[in-house]
C-alpha cells in the first residue's frame, strides 16, 4: 500500500462541481439572490406606501441622522474587517484571521446595540410599530435587517470557533468566505435602508 | 483571489465607502429639490453596493455564473419596483 500523505482536502474541493464553483459558494449566492427579493418586497412596500401618502410623517426630527451615520460607518468597517480576515486566511495568518473576525463580531454587535438604543428611545417616547405607517415601515425594515445582522454574528462566531484547531480549519476554511458573502449582503441592505429611512 | 485584491485595495475601498456615505448625508442636507436628492443619494448607494459586490464579494474575479445568479434578482427588482412605482399613478 502506498504511503500517501494525509492531506486534509477542504470539503468543497473534494469533489469537483459541474460549474467549477464550490457548492457552498454557489448555494450562498443563490440564497443571497433570494434575500434580495425578500428585502425588495419590504422596501418596495415602503416606497409605494410613502409615495401614496402626500403628507408622509417623515423622518425629519424623528430619526437621528448622526446615529444612523455612525451605524452605517460601523457596518462598513465590519465589511472591511471580515474581508481582511479572508485575506489573512488565504496567506495562512491564523492569528490575524481570529483578530479580524472578532473585530467583525464586535462591530456587528455595536450596530445592534446602537439600534437597540434607538428603539428604546422611541419606545420611551411612546412610538411603536402601531403608531403610524412610517413607524410600521421603520420597525419592520430595521427589525428584519437587525435579525439578519444577528444571524450573521452567529455565523461569524461559529467560523471563529472553527479557527480554534488547525486540523478543523484545514477542511473548513471555506466557511469564512461564505460568512463574508452573507455579511457583505447585510451591509449592502443597510447601505440602501439608511438613506431611505434616515435621509430621504 | 488574494493576488487580485490586496489589503491596501480593501482599505481604499473602505475609504470610498465611507466617503460616499458622508457625501450622501451632506447632499441630503442641501436645499435642492427632493427628486434630485433622491436620485443622487440612491445613485451613491448603488455605487457603494457595486464596490462591495465587485471587490469585497470578489464578483469581479469570480466566474460569470455568479454574476448571472445576482443579475436575476436585480432584473426582477427593477421590474417589481417599476411596476410598483407605476401603480402610484393609479387612483382607484
Amino acid at each position: 500500500m502506498s504511503q500517501a500523505h494525509a492531506v486534509a482536502v477542504p470539503a468543497h474541493l473534494a469533489h469537483p462541481t459541474a460549474t467549477g464553483i464550490p457548492n457552498g459558494k454557489l448555494g450562498m449566492w443563490v440564497f443571497l439572490a433570494s434575500e434580495v427579493m425578500f428585502f425588495t418586497g419590504l422596501i418596495g412596500a415602503y416606497v409605494v406606501l410613502r409615495m401614496g401618502h402626500p403628507s408622509w410623517p417623515g423622518p425629519e426630527g424623528h430619526l437621528s441622522v448622526p446615529m444612523g451615520t455612525i451605524n452605517t460607518l460601523v457596518l462598513i468597517c465590519s465589511s472591511t474587517t471580515i474581508v481582511l480576515a479572508l485575506a489573512a486566511s488565504q496567506r495562512g495568518a491564523m492569528g490575524a484571521v481570529r483578530r479580524w473576525l472578532l473585530a467583525t463580531v464586535l462591530l456587528g454587535s455595536t450596530f445592534l446595540v446602537i439600534k437597540g438604543f434607538e428603539y428604546s428611545v422611541k419606545f420611551h417616547h411612546h412610538i411603536f410599530p402601531s403608531t403610524n405607517v412610517f413607524w410600521s415601515c421603520y420597525f419592520t425594515l430595521t427589525g428584519f435587517h437587525g435579525l439578519h445582522v444577528l444571524g450573521g454574528i452567529v455565523f461569524n462566531l461559529w467560523v471563529l470557533g472553527l479557527t480554534g484547531r488547525a486540523s478543523v480549519w484545514a477542511s473548513q476554511s471555506h466557511r469564512l468566505e461564505l460568512a463574508g458573502l452573507y455579511w457583505h449582503f447585510v451591509d449592502i441592505v443597510w447601505i440602501f435602508l439608511f438613506p431611505l429611512l434616515y435621509l430621504l | 483571489m488574494s493576488a487580485q485584491v490586496t489589503a491596501k485595495m480593501y482599505l481604499k475601498i473602505w475609504g470610498w465607502l465611507a466617503g460616499l456615505m458622508l457625501l450622501g448625508v451632506l447632499l441630503s442636507e442641501l436645499p435642492i429639490s427632493k427628486a434630485t436628492v433622491v436620485l443622487l443619494v440612491l445613485g451613491l448607494s448603488s455605487v457603494k453596493a457595486f464596490l462591495v459586490v465587485l471587490y469585497y464579494m470578489h464578483l469581479k474575479f469570480d466566474r460569470r455564473l455568479l454574476a448571472l445568479v445576482l443579475l436575476a434578482p436585480v432584473v426582477l427588482v427593477l421590474l417589481a419596483v417599476g411596476l410598483l412605482y407605476s401603480s402610484t399613478f393609479v387612483r382607484l
